[in-house]
């Protein structure tokens, strides 16, 4: 390929130059369809209360199963979707750079260097925020193909790199679109227009990659299978049991004594010495006696202490392990459900069906299991 | 004349008796009440709905918990059900729509020592506990 370059006036004249197909439908479809499901993944992340957790999830995966289609696809579609055939090395970067920096215009018809660069680090960005986000779910919400595997610390950690890989991603969305709008004015054409109708100007002097043609059928193929057999680990990964999760219903003498006046709380939610000093305190109760025969409060003592927040690692057994300096006995007075709770107004929690802050299953439906997972939570319309 | 006096007679008594006696499985429990409390008063001459009535209404001191009466859990009509401090359904104490209260005597006594701690800071009286009975198992 010949590199000449020519000055930036004596191109881009628009109206008689022919209009040639370079963005394939489905690098069109895979494009705007992977922005329509960032914007979802930012918006019920950074925007959207945590009810959106589910929605989030599906979404990261659609985004992740977007890419992976899009690799399939940089390996056997046409030439323009073909990474061998865009993605170039630093010192075409810098070649790149340098003619922006001197006005000149070497014309990529297709990708250029830095835009391939750009292309590589948003679908990189994807597949990290899938893999720690997939991470977090698995240790600190105990769902997912990792649950099995992975501890609450871990998890936590890999929400951190998430949240920072997710921000970087941002940044790199804010660069993706400003480079699209400074090329546009540069080369004197909507590159976003052409990513919406696949035509592009063919210009003397652009650089285009020799024809290659597309197996689309095979790429199909291959696609489907990679989702099914992704599909089919997923669901066999999740089949074990999620690391340090407690499984089972509660203790049926437990849910029937104390479940008369509140909700059984799961056991996970207080620390063992807070449920001994608790069961020696049955008399005063938090305003009431609500005394036990001893051959009942025994095996039930037994049960709470077996079975306290220490004894499981899950996001609540981990959280509430840091009890109220004042109040150490009520969940509620735990910096943690002080800190989650405090954007709920005392309206909700004293009107029908709430009734009282303690009544954690009006609003989190899987309390009775401990797991409190956001996706469960359905806070009810105040009933006057 | 004398037959049917006497035929009145036997339906009003009956009508008056079905009217205070208890179903039979809170009739035993009210008797083994009954029996304690002519055991520690040989003059005891039975329990009053009334007396009961005034009870679960009355306004007391000296409860070591947040209620000071009956009805602040229970609801103020014993028919239909009360609701916990904490957002819990009591079922009904009237025995008429819950005939399960008051069948098991364990039940009972947890359930008194319990509340008359809390809403009146002691242990209530045999009397006291019969009289309740007598009026929730009529309601």
């Amino acid at each position: 390929m010949e590199h000449q370059t020519i000055p930036l006036a004596a191109q881009g004249s628009g109206t008689s130059l022919q209009r040639v197909r370079v963005w394939d439908r489905f690098v069109r479809a895979f494009h705007w369809s992977l922005v329509g499901a960032m914007a979802v993944a930012f918006a019920t992340s950074l925007l959207l209360p945590k009810e959106w957790a589910l929605i989030h999830v599906i979404d990261g995966t659609a985004c992740v199963a977007l890419v992976a289609a899009r690799l399939v696809w940089g390996w056997l579609g046409p030439e323009y979707a073909r990474f061998a055939a865009f993605v170039r090395g630093p010192a075409a970067v810098i070649a790149h750079l340098r003619d922006i920096a001197a006005g000149r215009v070497h014309r990529h018809r297709g990708h250029n260097p830095l835009g391939a660069a750009m292309i590589v680090a948003l679908l990189a960005g994807v597949v990290v925020l899938g893999v720690t986000g997939t991470a977090t779910l698995g240790g600190t919400l105990k769902s997912g193909p990792l649950a099995f595997a992975l501890s609450f610390a871990t998890g936590s950690a890999a929400r951190e790199v998430h949240e920072l890989v997710a921000y970087a991603v941002l940044g790199l969305i804010a660069a993706h679109v400003a480079g699209a709008i400074f090329e546009s004015r540069r080369t004197r054409e909507n590159l976003a227009l052409s990513m919406v109708t696949g035509l592009k100007e063919a210009r003397s002097g652009d650089e285009v990659p020799a024809a290659v043609p597309a197996h689309a059928v095979l790429a199909a193929i291959l696609s489907v299978t990679l989702f099914a057999a992704s599909g089919f680990a997923v669901a066999t990964l999740m089949k074990r049991p999620a690391l340090g999760a407690p499984v089972g219903a509660l203790d049926a003498s437990y849910k029937k004594e104390c479940g008369d006046c509140h909700i059984a709380y799961h056991p996970s939610l207080l620390p063992s010495a807070q449920w001994t000093a608790l069961m020696d305190g049955l008399a005063r109760h938090f305003g009431e006696n609500a005394t036990l025969p001893a051959a009942t409060a025994a095996p039930i003592r037994s049960y709470l202490t077996a079975n306290a927040a220490e004894t499981f690692d899950t996001l609540a057994a981990n959280a509430f392990r840091r009890v109220s300096a004042t109040d150490p006995l009520r969940i509620t007075a735990a910096p943690f459900w002080q800190r989650t709770h405090d954007e709920i107004s005392d309206a909700v929690f004293k009107a029908k069906p709430v009734k009282s802050k303690g009544n954690c299953a009006a609003c989190h439906s899987d309390a009775a299991t401990g797991m409190f997972r956001p996706w469960n939570i359905d806070i009810p319309e105040v009933v006057k | 004349m004398r037959i049917a006096a006497i035929l009145t007679a036997i339906v009003i008594a009956g009508t008056a008796i079905a009217a205070v006696a208890a179903p039979p499985a809170q009739q035993a429990i009210i008797d083994q009440f009954a029996a304690a409390a002519k055991k520690a008063d040989p003059g005891f001459s039975g329990f009053s709905p009334d007396a009961g009535k005034t009870f679960f209404f009355a306004e007391q001191t000296g409860g070591t918990g947040e209620a000071s009466n009956c009805y602040a859990c229970h609801g103020k009509d014993p028919k239909k059900a009360g609701e916990t401090r904490a957002g819990q359904t009591i079922d009904p104490i009237a025995v008429s729509v819950n005939p399960k209260r008051f069948t098991d005597m364990a039940m009972v006594e947890k359930w008194f020592g319990r509340n008359c701690d809390t809403v009146l800071g002691r242990e209530c009286t045999v009397v006291e506990k019969g009289n309740f009975l007598t009026f929730m198992s009529a309601q």
